[in-house]
């Protein structure tokens, strides 16, 4: 378990100096006036653009040579600091908690739902593949994957915020706001997830030992929750563990039409006014989280499956 | 209830059909894609702004857009490049991905070790991260789209690939088969390959309207491709404003995605057993 | 049973929150930071900070926190004084020195006051005098800005940077969650009295769609900025009522005068002629009044010319000009000349939303006098960058001509010599800076008004900048609340006089 730990905490270690690293060269390499940019994404529009970017650029150093620049971070970072954003002027681990607060909200709130409803209605259709649960499994899951999250989202606002009233378009702060949003992202995922899981248990349902298990005269649910599920949840949970990468990444259109503050939204805003600070940031807190979220499904699918335990 | 082997026996039929349902529905595709755009003269540009948003039927076939172009056009030229770029990106995808799963599975070791530091590098990348600055190299592009999305959404075939296929060669019929001397091409084939192409067929469909949809994400937040060029994706957010004066012109782009992924699928399923 | 009592105590409860509810206000607005330079234009509009002059809904301006103002008579020597009831939210006085203070940093910064020929500010008593290089008659106009709020000192932190928005109007800030959310209370000193409505809770929602959804689910008391689209479809709801506003802005395409495709005046007016600015009005923005026939809108008094003669569409009249000027369709329809294909790069910004859309239709309508049109939207600093370098050939631009009332402050900017970020590039006209140096001394309406129409005259025929079409500000607010003003300008959005229906 230590070993684990610690090898765990290598692999943050690591992923956090790649992904600063990384997200530094690719944003320094980017072509453009990155004043400009940042002055832009200050000022807005109507601004006199080109001057304030003369003193945007003079004002935090643009023109000095890359090294300095990126020794600088490295400094700070060994302090825990993240800096402050080129654009707004804030600390960057204030526009986080904020933001990537948010957005973890969003996530977990989308995966549970998704927990709710995916993988249900995977099992279902994959105990009798071709059987009603199975058609209607598919043409729903199509359905909800093929069209594009904003669409199903504006779907979902016209029929519980405009016909039936219960819920508010967009917003955020309460758990109200939280729900559209999240389902939104949830049905998208449990399209998915119900499709992985069908394939899996149906897979396993025709594997000797399952069949060999109904026969002997077991009941369907114990056989189900015996031999069925936790062969089927690896995949499952190995599919679902990336999936929340994704969440926490943010669906950016799902932010912005329901309004709610998300990381994805941040993170645009950020590249595209190269708020260097922001983007490292949010790449570093994102990596970490990613390290958190594979560590946590390693350990899910070491205590299904046992044999990969071993393999530790 | 019936058991397990008679759900086998009886489904057989039944997947036959369901796979040539699928076949047919992308056969039909495929023409619309291919013929579609040499059959239809209309030019997908052009405008006329006094039929904006002209109803199904009547002088458009399948109505007007909002500048009055022609959505019939618009769709064959839309779906030619919407499915040939989600088919590549995805082909481009899961090659290497299947395969570096595989080979992680199998040697373990040093090759898994190195895989997954490179999977977990790429995906501790915020993928639209990713995506977005390779945009900024040539915006409006096809290369960096396309090499942006094949890059986020290898490691989801990897992935999957890998922790199936190790699990499966610990069960025992297969150590068994290891231990009779069975070569690696032979257990691939009749116990890995059978239990995992269902999944990857089913990832892959999956894959090709992520992609399109990512695309459709990106034009929402104006950084995809530029106007006037149709795709399915893009199309539906130019669209999406009208939604509530002409809701089949929004949902014809994801109608025409939809049926490819259920094509797909079916195609996938009949496989599958 | 218990869950209909439940529902009882549920509803009460709702209920009484009814009466103590905040206005919910929605707009498209990110409050990006706290700089007044950033987002002072938010609280401005919500009334939380003032400056010392504004302007009413007809552009006149009117006293805010200087109860009036006056200058010497060599022009160069300005007295504002502040009305002596102005207390900030802290509960320290409006004072001379704080007032001094805000302009300076104002002046420092990226706003307009840069381009004031200031010379020195200072605190007299009551009074902030500007004294200036030159005379400079708009001065009280650029004041207006929302760049020139009066903040608290307690505004400030340590190192001189804003790091809370401490103002003197009647909302004061209860809490802010940037980028989107700003809720605000009375702040029970206000000088013009107590505000109708005790909270108010402003959301930032980017996505068109969307707002108009939060005024028609009846989520939002006040929604600002609609889709075209929109509109018809919430003016037919009996629960909402639809104000529209022309607001001072144009779209324009900016054309680069020094390229060899646009240096002829008469390839500019071909170009002109080439759009058809009503279909585009019509259309895209649902309004065909909007398709402009000449740079400043009606609104704009003294500014807009009635009799001049509009520009229009003419494709033939376009293809005769072209062709004068040398340029000769090629094999594929596609206009050539000494071997140079007519194929420009049109460059927008998505930051408004109709402007990619406008950029399609346009694309079409100059294919068919054989321009070929590439589209690149990307972000709005592209324009200035590619001013500056050069490499500019087409840009669409949205531009206001109201960051101080009077349009004269964008008009030196934009036509100046040398051009702007957002204005001429690449031309040169002897005439119009002259008109406009000698337009920015003076105030008297009936002297300006030759002068005025002369520059527009010059813009009309040279077309540095092709106008496209003008805009309009679609406001929705729900039948629950009366009392709801449009400012034109949007400098200030009256929400203190809004008032819950009875």
């Amino acid at each position: 378990m230590r070993r684990f730990l610690l090898a765990r905490l290598a692999q943050a270690g690591l992923v956090a100096l790649v992904v600063g690293t990384l997200s530094f060269a690719l944003m320094r390499a980017l072509p453009g006036d990155a004043a400009m940019r940042i002055a832009a994404g200050r000022y807005g529009p109507d601004a006199m653009t080109g001057q304030a970017a003369d003193k945007v650029r003079l004002e935090l150093g643009l023109d000095r040579p890359w090294p300095a620049q990126f020794l600088d971070w490295l400094e700070t970072l060994a302090r825990l600091d993240l800096g402050h954003s080129l654009v707004t002027g804030a600390p960057v681990i204030e526009e986080l908690k904020v933001q990537l607060g948010a957005s973890l909200w969003l996530a977990a709130a989308a995966l549970l739902i998704s927990l709710a409803i995916g993988p249900v209605a995977g099992v279902l259709a994959g105990l009798r593949p071709t059987g009603w649960a199975d058609r209607l499994g598919l043409a729903a899951s199509v359905s909800l994957r093929a069209v594009p999250p904003f669409v199903l989202g504006l779907v979902l606002i016209l029929v519980f915020a405009i016909w039936l009233g219960w819920l508010p378009p967009a917003g955020f702060g309460t758990a109200r706001d939280l729900v559209l949003p999240a389902l939104t992202l949830a049905l998208g995922l449990a399209a998915v997830s119900s499709r992985v899981t069908r394939d899996a248990v149906a897979a396993v349902a025709r594997a000797p030992h399952f069949a060999f298990a109904r026969h002997k005269g077991l009941p369907e649910a114990v056989v189900v929750r015996r031999h069925g599920l936790r062969n089927a949840a690896i995949p499952v949970v190995s599919y679902l563990g990336l999936q929340a990468i994704y969440l926490v990444e943010g669906v950016v259109v799902v932010e912005s039409l329901f309004a709610y503050p998300g990381i994805g939204h941040a993170l645009v805003h950020a590249i595209v006014e190269r708020d260097i600070p922001m983007v490292q940031g949010t790449a570093l807190a994102m990596g970490l989280i990613f390290v958190a979220v594979t560590a946590c499904v390693d350990a899910a699918s070491a205590w299904l499956d046992p044999r990969l335990r071993s393999a530790r | 209830m019936s058991t397990g082997l008679d759900v086998l026996t009886a489904s057989r039929p039944r997947a036959v059909t369901a796979r040539g349902a699928g076949a047919a529905l992308i056969a039909a595709l495929a023409a619309f894609t291919i013929l579609g755009p040499l059959v239809i003269e209309v030019d997908p540009a052009a405008q006329d702004l006094s039929a904006s948003l002209a109803p199904v039927g009547g002088d458009y076939l399948l109505g007007a857009d909002h500048y009055g172009r022609s959505l019939l056009a618009r769709l064959a030229h839309g779906a030619r490049l919407s499915f040939g770029m989600a088919f590549l990106t995805m082909l481009t995808a899961a090659v290497p991905g299947i395969l570096l799963g595989l080979v992680a599975a199998w040697r373990g070791g040093l090759a898994e070790r190195a895989f997954e530091l490179l999977a977990n590098i790429v995906l501790a990348l915020p993928g639209l991260m990713l995506v977005l600055l390779l945009l900024a190299f040539a915006p409006g592009h096809f290369g960096p789209l396309y090499l942006g999305l094949a890059l986020t959404l290898w490691v989801e075939f990897y992935r999957v690939t890998r922790a199936t296929t190790t699990s499966l060669l610990k069960e025992p019929h297969v150590e068994a088969a290891k231990l009779l001397g069975f070569g690696p091409a032979y257990i691939l084939r009749c116990h890995v390959l059978p239990v995992i192409a269902p999944l990857i067929a089913t990832l892959a469909a999956f894959a090709m309207a992520t992609a399109i949809i990512a695309i459709s994400t990106l034009s929402a937040i104006s950084v995809g491709l530029q106007p006037p060029t149709p795709e399915l994706g893009s199309m539906i957010v130019e669209l999406l404003p009208y939604y509530a004066e002409a809701p089949l012109h929004v949902l014809a782009p994801a109608v025409l995605i939809v049926l490819l992924v259920l094509g797909l699928q079916l195609v996938a399923r009949g496989e599958g057993r | 049973m218990r869950i209909a009592w439940f529902l009882a105590a549920a509803l009460a409860a709702l209920s009484t929150a009814v009466a103590a509810k905040p206005l919910k206000v929605v707009g498209p607005w990110e409050i990006a930071g706290v700089d007044p330079a950033q987002s002072g234009y938010v609280f401005s509009r919500l009334q939380v900070a003032e400056t010392l002059v504004t302007a009413d809904t007809s552009g006149r301006l009117v006293p805010a926190l200087a109860a009036a103002w006056s200058v010497s008579d060599d022009g160069l020597v300005w007295r504002f004084t502040l009305r002596p009831d102005a207390v900030f939210h802290d509960g320290t006085p409006v004072t001379a020195e704080a007032a001094t203070a805000s302009l300076e940093r104002a002046r420092a910064g990226v706003g307009v006051l840069t381009q004031v020929p200031i010379a020195g500010i200072a605190g007299d008593g009551r009074d902030v005098v500007i004294r200036l290089d030159k005379p400079f008659a708009a001065l009280p106009a650029y004041l207006v800005n929302f760049s020139a709020i009066i903040l608290a000192p307690s505004s400030y932190d340590d190192a001189g940077k804003v790091s809370r928005i401490v103002g003197s109007g009647p909302y004061k800030v209860k809490s802010l969650t940037p980028p989107l959310k700003l809720e605000l209370e009375a702040s029970r000193g206000w000088w013009g009295g107590e505000p109708g409505i005790a909270e108010v809770s402003y959301l930032a929602v980017g996505q068109g769609e969307t707002r108009a959804l939060m005024a028609e689910s009846g989520e939002a008391d006040l929604v600002f900025s609609m889709l075209p689209v929109s509109v018809e479809r919430l003016r037919r709801n009996g629960k909402l009522d639809v104000q529209i506003a022309t607001i001072p802005r144009t779209r324009i395409l900016k054309v680069n005068a020094g390229s060899p495709f646009f240096d002829d005046a008469k390839v500019r007016q071909a170009v002109s002629q080439a759009i058809d600015r009503a279909g585009i009005a019509k259309v895209i923005l649902r309004n065909p009044d909007l398709a402009a026939t000449q740079l400043f809108p009606p609104a704009l008094a003294g500014w807009h010319v009635p009799d001049l003669a509009p520009l229009g569409r003419d494709l033939e009249a376009a293809k005769r000009l072209l062709a004068e000027a040398g340029w000769k369709p090629g094999s594929d329809g596609i206009l050539e000349r000494d071997g140079r294909r007519f194929s420009v790069t049109l460059v927008t910004y998505a930051n408004w939303p109709e402007l990619p859309p406008i950029a399609t239709a346009l694309q079409a309508q100059l294919r068919e006098v054989g321009i070929e049109v590439k589209v690149s939207v990307g972000n709005s600093s592209e324009i200035p960058s590619r001013h500056r370098d050069g490499t500019l050939e087409m840009g669409l631009v949205s531009r206001l001509y109201s960051i101080v009332p009077d349009p004269i402050g964008t008009l030196l900017q934009d036509y100046g010599p040398g051009g702007s970020d957002w204005g001429a590039m690449g031309w040169s006209n002897e005439e119009l800076p002259a008109l406009v140096g000698r337009l920015v001394g003076m105030s008297d309406p009936g002297a300006r008004a030759p002068l005025q129409r002369r520059a527009v005259e010059i813009l009309q025929e040279e077309l540095p900048s092709i106008p496209v079409t003008w805009s309009e500000l679609a406001i929705v607010a729900s039948k629950r609340i009366t009392g709801v003003k449009v400012d034109p300008l949007e400098v200030n959005y009256g929400l203190a006089a809004v008032r819950w229906a009875e």
